[in-house]
């Protein structure tokens, strides 16, 4: 097998941040239960500065990667409790201004990040995700859906998060979020139980 | 008291002026996001009754959390209020400057300096730094440090944030000569 990294100190990682929410009450009433909702990401150096946009990717994501969805995931459920806890997930990354937002996504969107982040967490569904190139202490908002029926509409939701003093210019945000729930009080229908709406709604009264 | 949200943000430092910090340097900030106990009621001048009823509530609430999303032991800590747009900074400083809130987060960090505190007004989503200081004796140097927080859609014109904060040390790679050389 390929080697990988098996701390955070071999792939320079700076800060690791984790963020949680939890919503008791919204629009005036209670949550059924407190509905809880985190992320967590790790800020480290981008390895392919001054490599050119035709350096191939994959070695450094297969090498970094997995440790990173799994110091992730762990996090995460120190807060939402085991895997069974977690119902919907996404993931972000944020790329310093001297890199390219390719980077990023060599990180979130290769098997190395998201097939470990996907059997920690129970999940089967492709996992949505918000990425983008900004200064430090810039804010993102991240979309989750559910973990196994990515199309269960009340699961669609999302999270803004505030990334103080990062990402540096040299430096790479890879994220990870899951929730315990639904939204707090969803009430938007479903795809069994939407009317069928096409072009021809125009053609009405 | 009626809650809206509870924010809780962990952060470990690795690395810090590209050398590594060891141990891990953690903070910590839990933030409630209550109704103003005060909303709709005019200029109020007395804030007793009603500081007697939240603060000791939030002091509950907030001070356990902060401990066990630290979870190493505390040195340095510091609190903050931030009161939405239609209320007075008069509100939040009574809320977090009594001891019937602090003493709740002394007790469970075996802590004995007040705590330092950032009070501020302003709409949904402000920036603010919270203070932190040494837990037991608030001239040491190496401690004194600031947070930066940012929650989200709060405080809302009506809600009031009040939040704790708590470090496992002083600041990563911190090196200044101790107060105690300079007199």
């Amino acid at each position: 097998m390929a080697k990988i990294a098996k701390t955070l100190d071999e792939i320079s990682v700076r800060t690791i941040r984790t963020v949680v929410e939890e919503v008791h009450s919204e629009g005036g009433s209670a949550a059924s239960s407190p509905r809880k909702i985190a992320a967590s990401y790790a800020v480290l150096k981008n390895p392919w500065l001054h490599e050119g946009t035709a350096a191939s990717l994959t070695d450094f994501a297969a090498y970094a990667a997995p440790i990173l969805a799994q110091e992730i995931t762990s996090r995460l459920l120190e807060h939402l409790g085991d895997a069974n806890d977690v119902e919907a997930f996404g993931k972000a990354a944020v790329v310093g201004l001297n890199g390219e937002i390719e980077h990023g996504g060599a990180f979130i969107h290769t098997p190395f990040f998201g097939n470990i982040f996907r059997e920690i967490l129970g999940g089967t569904s492709i996992i949505c995700f918000s990425e983008s190139r900004a200064e430090p202490s810039d804010s993102l908002r991240v979309p989750l859906w559910h973990k196994t029926e990515a199309a269960t509409r009340d699961y669609y939701q999302s999270l803004e998060i505030q990334l103080p003093d990062a990402p540096h210019a040299d430096e790479i945000v890879v994220m990870g979020l899951a929730s315990d729930g639904p939204r707090p009080h969803p009430r938007i229908g479903d795809r069994a139980t939407d009317p069928t709406v096409t072009l021809d709604i125009f053609q009405g009264e | 008291m009626k809650l809206r949200k509870i924010t809780t943000i962990v952060d470990e430092v690795l690395m810090e002026g590209g050398k590594g910090v060891d141990p891990v340097a953690r903070t910590a900030v839990v933030a409630a996001i209550i109704e103003n106990p005060w909303k709709d009621q005019g200029f109020v001048d007395d804030l007793g009754p009603g500081i007697d009823d939240i603060a000791p509530q939030l002091g509950e609430l907030l001070a356990p959390r902060v401990m066990e999303a630290l979870g190493t032991p505390l040195e340095a800590y510091g609190k903050a209020a931030i009161v939405g747009l239609n209320g007075e900074i008069e509100h939040g400083s009574g809320l977090i400057h009594t001891l019937k809130f602090g003493n709740y987060f002394r007790d469970a960090a075996d802590a004995s300096t007040l705590l330092p505190a950032v009070e501020k007004r302003g709409p949904a989503g402000i920036v603010f730094d919270i203070p932190l200081k040494h837990f037991t004796d608030a001239t040491i140097r190496s401690h004194h440090q600031s947070f930066e927080v940012r929650i989200p859609d709060a405080p809302h014109a009506d809600e009031i944030l009040v939040a704790l904060a708590g470090a496992s040390q002083g600041r990563p790679q911190q090196r200044l000569a101790d107060l105690s050389t300079e007199q």
